[in-house]
């Protein structure tokens, strides 16, 4: 594996976890607001 | 060569940092903003779907506004009306935050209203969840008076809420709909609370707190609340704005949907609405959003099946003639 395939795959794998935390965030500040839990349901 | 790699990987550090940041930008944007219910529950607005007359008053209170919406073909002799009241706490909203289903539920052939009422705040401190639901017993005349005059003869009605407004729909419903100008077909509603119980209300600690739940249940029936918690006597202080205590055989039929985990109006108090229900055996359907709070937000297949289901129960109990 090239460094550039390693830093594509990286970079993959960052999108994919900021994507996934960004979306946690939002339903953890609304379930603080509302209620809720944080699984389950909707995809995060 | 090594200040060289050195530079490279700072560069790519920036990079993935960046990347991170805006890939989680990216993603709150995109929860925030996305709908998930598509264009099912609206419709494309225009004189070929009705006509919309905004702010037409009926009483003298600057909040005493409704909007009536009308659908485009007038030629029938009757119509069913559907009011709709807006949530916001009994302190906030507004009836223009209901156009969406205000004008969706008229493009099914109904006449829609939503209504104003004088929200709890320093320059109304008097007003309360009675004197609320006051104001919406005594619109109701003006509303199918308004409908009327503009040739939609009012048959029938249907009124749902949400929040405050579910529990305002709950109360017309089941307290006032005796000495409704015209029959109430049925009542739907989201998250409005329709009993005051304290060990209920524990997300504000009124069940630690007898003074405080006191003052708070106190404010919203707009009278100071004398009685024992628990007794019956407090219960006829409550009926006012109790919508559970007017439960009988002749209730209208109630579609409802509430949040297990609602920080607003206790899930428990949704428990007694049900059984109640279900011993006066009244039709009912009610949706439980099992990982939500007030804003039913985690559960988007619950919702969307509540909505389908204000359809349902429109056809089959104020069917379009």
């Amino acid at each position: 594996m090239t460094l550039t395939q390693k830093r594509i795959i990286i970079l993959l794998v960052i999108i994919v976890i900021a994507a996934v935390l960004g979306r946690l965030a939002v339903r953890a500040v609304m379930n603080f607001m509302l209620g809720g839990t944080m699984f389950g349901g909707n995809f995060l | 060569m090594n200040r060289e790699k050195k530079k490279d990987r700072v560069m790519w550090g920036f990079i993935y940092v960046f990347v991170f940041i805006a890939a989680f930008a990216g993603s709150v944007i995109f929860k925030m903003t996305y709908n998930p219910y598509g264009s099912e529950f609206s419709v494309h607005w225009d004189n070929s779907v009705g006509i919309a007359y905004t702010d037409i008053s009926y009483d003298s209170g600057g909040a005493n506004k409704f909007d009536l919406y009308v659908p485009s073909d007038n030629s029938k002799d009757s119509y069913g009306l559907i009011v709709y009241l807006h949530a916001g706490g009994f302190t906030g909203g507004d009836k223009s935050d209901d156009t969406q289903i205000l004008q969706w539920l008229c493009g099914k052939g109904y006449v829609t209203a939503g209504i104003n009422y004088t929200l709890f705040s320093e320059t109304h401190p008097d007003a309360s969840v009675y004197s609320q639901s006051i104001e919406i017993r005594e619109s109701m005349v003006s509303v199918i008076a308004e409908a009327e005059k503009l040739g939609y003869p009012i048959d029938e009605m249907a009124i749902g809420g949400g929040s405050a407004g579910g529990c305002l729909a709950l109360l017309y419903a089941y307290r006032d709909a005796e000495t409704s100008p015209v029959p109430v077909k049925m009542v739907f509603e989201a998250v409005g609370p329709s009993s005051f119980y304290p060990e209920d209300w524990k997300s504000y600690g009124l069940d630690k707190n007898a003074d405080a739940a006191r003052e708070l249940f106190g404010t919203m029936a707009g009278k100071e609340i004398k009685s024992e918690f628990g007794t019956l006597e407090y219960d006829e202080e409550m009926k006012d704005i109790s919508a559970l205590l007017w439960i009988n055989e002749n209730t209208p039929p109630t579609l409802m949907a509430y949040g297990k985990y609602d920080k607003f109006q206790p899930y428990e108090g949704s428990l007694r609405l049900l059984a109640a229900l279900e011993d006066n055996n009244i039709p009912h359907d009610y949706y439980l959003c099992e990982h939500s709070g007030h804003g039913l937000q985690n559960d988007n297949k619950v919702y969307v099946e509540y909505m389908r289901k204000i359809l349902e129960y429109l056809d089959s109990y104020m069917p379009v003639n």
